[in-house]
């Protein structure tokens, strides 16, 4: 039995960045990589289904990037997955959520999982497609914003609990294989223990071309995504005002503006 | 594992490293020759200076190093010095050449300026200089808000605004600015509106002379202060009849009140009166018996919580209906042995964490609450000291983080029970440990090889400062 999940390695923002040249992007420099937050419990819900069950359940994280992305895979490793597969290739520089999608579908084809793990979305884009992508290109069920999961390996069928507005849970069954997307506090993520991140600084990355996994060049990055970044820019601030004087002063000044704002 | 035993040594292993952190860590204790094979370590890419431009545990050396660019190896463009400006850590000195390099460009940079104003570690002659010649209305401001501001610097921004509006804005600022001096916390007062006068009436170095001249200050908010500092008996009983909660608030608070006036406030009909009264360290007998039986579970929780309450009256407040004032109970000082006993059988688990982290507790309690399974209550037990070791050592393989954080936190843990959290997963734990002093030196030299940064850099500031201490006393 086997599960595949997808993570990504996000880009937090350094305080006070700066726009790269041609206004695309922030600049390399402001960047602080790290997993993604939502794939830290994706990668948990696996481990969790591997360390219950009686069969030998195989734990394969996959990612799509470049070299550096090796980082955080090597902490999926730490934290018990068995593989790690990295796909990259410079064509796929500019793909957006739904070609990157087309990507992991085809290393889920090559893998044959039983069940694909995703997180609902990336802390830096918040597409929340890539997971519900692969699922379109596998031609398989999925489930988005899972915040429960009763699953044994071999079963035909999962029960999950997706979260909804309102604090609301709505419970289905889904067929399996099926691509599922986690959501954060569906469990509480290990930390890698030191003997765990000794071993996984060993273990391989398998490097996979597109060649690999049976795609062309002409199938990912910007030209034959459904999306491409104009601009990225940072919008005129807003109308934000600093109240300013004693903190008794400031606390009169803050009801004046409450009492304003209901009328009173 | 073998440790380092000279600076010298230590600063080629950070060397050796690569690493910007171990770097970071050892440049203190660096020679000069040395620094400069840091700095270009540490300095040589832009992502790397930016970041320990900003990072809020660089060493001021480093700091300092990255303003003067010693070693030429990075650009000093205004992305480092806006982190170098804002970093809490940046030195004195660095401050003040990145003001004089401020001043010097023609495009003055306002932002940059405004930052080196508000900074604590900003120079006194650098904060005058800004006063003196600086005309922008916010780096001025910033200047007036900045608890390190002399008062030289303070005065001179009071007194010399060219109008009244100037004046306004920074006596308000400068009234609440723990440095502002006697003469101008009057000059204030004498000028100000409601909001300067209470700030200067709350301010700790209001003269005596302001706090008389208040009496008559017929200004709520000034009255509100006024009853808390207020020495004036007769004063203060007018304040305790005023129909403004705050002004009782204040009186109850107040160290000089009457204990009969106090007497006459525990029948007030806000709570909030009442609450600050059982917090009084001089309360009576009788007041405390009054407070016992308070309606609000608020007054009887801060009465439990208050050291001068008799055992008798916790013993009565143990039984109280509700758990939060049993817990106040449990972490009073004064809790004696015998009711911490009782209070170790509540049904509720939060009293009985408070009792796992009773001093007073005896070593039979806590062995008796290490067989609980509530994280609180199990924190509690790691962190005593009176737990023994070999429970201690069953809790460093507690699943939970918190519970294996109490033993280090527990200044009774000995070296062998700390020995396993060398390895704990959660890289807080093995930072925790750098500075443990139970630990021997070889136990902490592999945390100069761990893999979160954070502990190496920790790990090897610490042998820095080991070094740094052995070869001043060689």
């Amino acid at each position: 039995m086997k599960i595949l999940v997808a993570v990504k390695q996000v880009a937090a923002l350094d305080e006070d960045f700066e726009i790269r040249a041609d206004g695309k992007d922030v600049d390399e420099d402001f960047f602080l990589y790290d997993l993604n937050e939502w794939d830290d419990f994706s990668l948990e819900e696996a481990m969790k289904i591997k360390e219950a069950s009686d069969a030998e359940v195989e734990v394969v994280v996959v990612s799509v990037g470049p070299e550096r992305v090796d980082e955080s895979l090597r902490k999926c490793l730490a934290k018990g997955a068995d593989r790690a597969i990295r796909v990259w290739d410079d064509a796929i520089e500019g793909s957006d959520a739904i070609a990157v999608g087309r990507i992991l579908a085809a290393v889920a084809k090559k893998e044959a999982p039983d069940m694909v793990f995703a997180g609902v979305q990336s802390s830096d884009q918040a597409h929340s497609s890539t997971g519900i992508s692969t699922a379109a290109y596998l031609d398989w069920p999925h489930a988005a914003v899972v915040a429960d999961l009763q699953y044994k390996p071999g079963s035909k069928t999962a029960v999950i609990r997706r979260e909804l507005e309102g604090g609301m849970l709505q419970e289905v069954e889904i067929n399996c294989p099926a691509v599922l997307t986690i959501q954060l506090g569906i469990n509480k993520p290990r930390y890698a223990s030191l003997r765990g991140i000794k071993q996984a600084a060993a273990k391989p990355i398998e490097e996979v071309s597109l060649a690999d996994i049976g795609l062309a060049a002409a199938e990912v990055g910007s030209d034959s995504s459904m999306s491409r970044v104009r601009r990225m820019y940072v919008p005129a601030k807003g109308r934000a005002q600093m109240i300013e004087g004693t903190i008794a002063e400031q606390a009169a000044r803050i009801i004046e503006i409450i009492k304003a704002h209901k009328g009173a | 594992m073998v440790t380092v035993k000279t600076a010298s040594a230590l600063v080629n292993r950070a060397i050796k490293t690569n690493d910007v952190y171990c770097a970071a860590a050892v440049y203190g204790i660096a020679t000069h020759k040395k620094r400069k094979i840091l700095e270009i370590l540490m300095f040589a890419k832009r992502k790397d200076a930016l970041m320990l431009a900003r990072w809020e545990h660089t060493p001021a050396a480093v700091l300092q190093a990255l303003s003067e660019n010693n070693a030429g190896t990075v650009k000093l463009d205004n992305a480092v010095t806006l982190r170098l400006d804002k970093n809490p850590n940046t030195p004195a000195q660095a401050l003040s050449n990145l003001y004089i390099e401020s001043i010097k460009d023609s495009k003055k940079n306002t932002s940059l300026t405004l930052l080196i104003a508000q900074h604590q570690h900003t120079p006194a002659n650098v904060l005058a200089s800004i006063v003196q010649f600086d005309s922008s209305l916010e780096n001025l401001k910033a200047v007036s808000r900045n608890p390190t501001a002399s008062g030289q610097v303070l005065r001179c921004l009071v007194e010399h605004q060219p109008n009244t509006e100037m004046y306004k804005v920074f006596d308000k600022n400068v009234a609440t600015n723990p440095s502002a001096p006697a003469d101008v916390l009057t000059l204030i007062y004498a000028r100000g509106d409601p909001f300067s006068r209470a700030g200067v009436i709350a301010h700790t170095n209001c003269p005596q002379s302001l706090l008389e001249q208040a009496v008559n200050d017929s200004e709520l908010l000034v009255q509100r202060q006024l009853a808390r500092k207020c020495s004036q008996l007769v004063i203060l009983a007018r304040m305790a009849m005023s129909k403004d909660t705050a002004v009782r608030c204040g009186v109850a608070a107040n160290r000089n009140a009457h204990r009969a006036l106090i007497a006459h406030l525990l029948s007030d009909i806000a709570c909030a009166v009442r609450r600050a009264i059982a917090m009084r360290s001089d309360l009576s007998a009788a007041s405390i018996k009054r407070l016992m039986n308070d309606a609000d579970h608020w007054v009887r929780l801060w009465l439990g919580r208050n050291p001068i309450v008799s055992r008798n009256v916790l013993k009565t407040l143990s039984a109280d209906s509700c758990y939060e004032v049993r817990r106040a109970v449990a972490r009073n000082p004064r809790c004696s042995v015998a009711l911490l006993e009782v209070l170790a059988k509540d049904q509720n688990a939060w009293v009985r964490s408070a009792v796992a982290y009773q001093l007073n507790a005896p070593k039979r309690l806590m062995v008796a609450l290490a067989r609980e399974l509530d994280i609180d209550v199990l924190s509690g037990v790691a962190a005593n000291v009176h737990t023994p070791q070999r429970i201690l050592q069953e809790l460093v393989v507690n699943p939970d983080a918190d519970v294996r954080r109490g033993v280090i936190l527990n200044p009774m843990a000995k070296r062998k029970t700390l020995l396993p959290l060398l390895e704990d997963p959660y890289y807080l734990h093995r930072l925790l440990l750098v500075g443990n002093p139970m630990l021997k030196e070889k136990d902490k030299w592999p945390l100069c090889e761990d893999p979160d940064f954070n502990v190496r850099f920790a790990a090897f500031k610490w042998f820095a400062g080991l070094n740094k201490l052995a070869e001043r006393f060689a």
